[in-house]
């Protein structure tokens, strides 16, 4: 059995990310989504506008945690009080599985806030693996790890970033959260070929995909969430379906965030990409089946 | 790669983001296929720190922009925040927290008063965002305690709730600022508010006495209400009588306001 099956992670449809333009929209019309990913750092609040809100948005829909700041990559000790926050989040929401990125987000008490890639060594790898066994034990949820949009290649490096992210899920026994726009734009920047990584992902470990826009800097592509999913990635999305199935998915959207129709109508092009990929029966099971509220 | 590489890749490349003198070294980080060097691939890094905090603390600390002449000087003296004061922490929303410690021992803004209290009073906000909610108020303690035990009584104020002591009245600058206007040039007077966050979750602030300033400050500081009274209407210079009365109205407005939590009598 794999490791969808044995977490029973469901299939959530297409959702998108709960960003502050669309608040009012969201809790006020409840517009039809899925389902909505929150950052989890900005609900860890013991009070306050943000903790209502969420309670709010967890009335009428699913919603799913994600991370940026847990590093679980990074040298300096997991902090057992983000953890701890992190689990009541995760349990307050009742959420199927929640998530962060393979990277570290500091060193020495200093919080870069930035993805900041992995030398990717078994040194690395052993690391990781052993920081994500406590993250599962500590929050007694399915945890999945995001692919990192990375500009820069440490020449210590001496796995390619899909068999090592491949090996840490299977060792750790964790799920991926595969971002398909993170795999286009850093097989830019390092020459890679993007396909190649979808395909060496193990798809029965994917809990969740995300799109999303980037930006050209010139010379190099930039992960900005802050423009229409391009065309390639589409392509990689597609690709990614036809090997993992019916699989959640999240667009993102966090800079120059458009009016919530624009945002919706992404979510609807996602739909129709995911449909066409996985053709029929599959496609069809989630027709109809809008998380409306009550 | 051997045992112990890990953390010093990971110390280079975050003092590397930091902005050190000279931080890259070209061993550690490849060239790019598309030609960027490894000086080049850290940059990218180095720029998004500074793009991410400047804009996080320009949006934590609009008046203290205003109070020191707008984005230059704010740009400036935010590079030698996160110089002293790099974060610390995941919460961004505690990035500024140093920030009015750091203004007021600033050599160029230290002296400032206006640069000071402009600090205190955003960061005010920046506090009551997401300080703890409080259950609501029982109101019906205010008819059940007796009279004679009401000195003792110990009045906990809202957690999202802040007091600020200002040299003008600021808030009117952050106001005109949050709307997007202009700010005039604000009154020059001793102004005392009080910023908390509603039942709403608004953020609100409304100037008040000083004596019922300095009465919230003692509560806020423990003190029973006797005492706190008696102190605050000797420093007022008034009749403790005259001061009572003016209390039991006080107490009224901070009833509506819902900034008590709580009585411990």
């Amino acid at each position: 059995m794999g490791w969808r099956q044995r977490n029973a992670i469901p299939d959530l449809g297409v959702g998108v990310g709960f960003r502050t333009p669309h608040v009012t929209h969201v809790l006020s019309q409840r517009p039809p989504m899925e389902w909505f990913e929150i950052i989890s750092e900005n609900y860890f609040a013991e009070g306050g506008i943000q903790r209502a809100n969420l309670e709010r948005l967890a009335s009428a829909y699913r919603v799913v945690p994600h991370g940026v700041s847990l590093s679980i990559g990074g040298t300096d000790a997991l902090d057992t009080k983000y953890l701890a926050r992190l689990r009541d989040l995760v349990q307050r929401l009742d959420a199927p599985w929640c998530s962060d990125h393979l990277c570290f987000t500091g060193w020495g008490g200093v919080d870069v806030h930035d993805l900041l890639p992995m030398p990717m060594t078994r040194e690395s790898l052993a690391h990781v693996v052993e920081r994500v066994k406590r993250v599962q034990g500590t929050i007694e949820r399915p945890f999945a790890l995001e692919n990192a949009s990375s500009y820069l290649e440490w020449r210590g490096s001496t796995m390619a970033e899909h068999d090592f992210l491949a090996e840490i899920a299977e060792r750790a026994d964790c799920g991926i959260l595969l971002d398909v726009n993170n795999v286009y734009v850093s097989a830019y920047n390092h020459g890679f070929d993007a396909r190649a990584y979808v395909d060496a992902i193990p798809a029965d470990r994917v809990a969740q995909i995300h799109v999303a826009g980037h930006t050209d800097k010139g010379g190099y592509l930039l992960d900005t969430h802050s423009a229409h999913v391009r065309d390639e990635v589409w392509d990689l999305y597609r690709r990614a379906l036809r090997r993992a199935g019916p699989t959640s998915t999240l667009v993102e959207w966090d800079e120059d965030i458009p009016a919530w129709d624009v945002l919706a109508a992404e979510a609807e092009r996602t739909r129709a990409v995911r449909a066409e990929a996985l053709g029929g029966a599959a496609a069809a099971r989630k027709e109809g089946e809008w998380v409306t509220a009550s | 790669m051997g045992d112990g590489q890990l953390e010093q890749l990971q110390r280079f490349v975050v003092d590397a983001i930091r902005g050190g003198p000279s931080p890259v070294e070209p061993e550690h980080v490849r060239e790019s296929a598309r030609g960027m060097t490894p000086a080049e691939r850290v940059e990218v890094y180095r720029e998004q720190y500074r793009i991410r905090h400047h804009k996080n603390l320009a949006d934590d600390y609009p008046t203290l922009a205003w109070a020191i002449g707008g984005a230059e000087p704010f740009t400036g003296l935010v590079d030698e925040y996160l110089a002293a004061h790099p974060p610390r922490t995941w919460d961004l929303q505690r990035l500024g927290a140093d920030m009015p410690e750091f203004v007021g021992n600033h050599a160029k803004w230290g002296s400032s008063a206006r640069a000071c209290d402009a600090a205190r009073l955003d960061w005010a906000f920046m506090e009551i965002f997401d300080a703890p909610d409080a259950p609501p108020f029982d109101t019906s303690v205010l008819a059940s305690t007796p009279e004679d035990r009401w000195p003792e009584a110990r009045i906990e104020l809202l957690p999202a709730l802040r007091l600020v002591a200002m040299q003008s009245a600021l808030q009117q600058v952050r106001d005109a600022l949050r709307a997007g206007h202009q700010p005039a040039e604000p009154p020059q007077a001793e102004t005392r508010v009080v910023v908390w966050r509603d039942k709403a979750c608004f953020l609100r602030h409304v100037a008040v006495d000083p004596g019922a300033y300095d009465l919230l400050a003692r509560l806020r500081a423990g003190d029973p209400l006797g005492p706190a009274c008696e102190a605050a209407a000797r420093a007022a210079g008034e009749d403790a009588a005259r001061f009572g009365e003016r209390v039991g109205a006080w107490f009224a407005q901070w009833t509506a306001n819902a900034w008590i939590a709580r009585v411990h009598v």
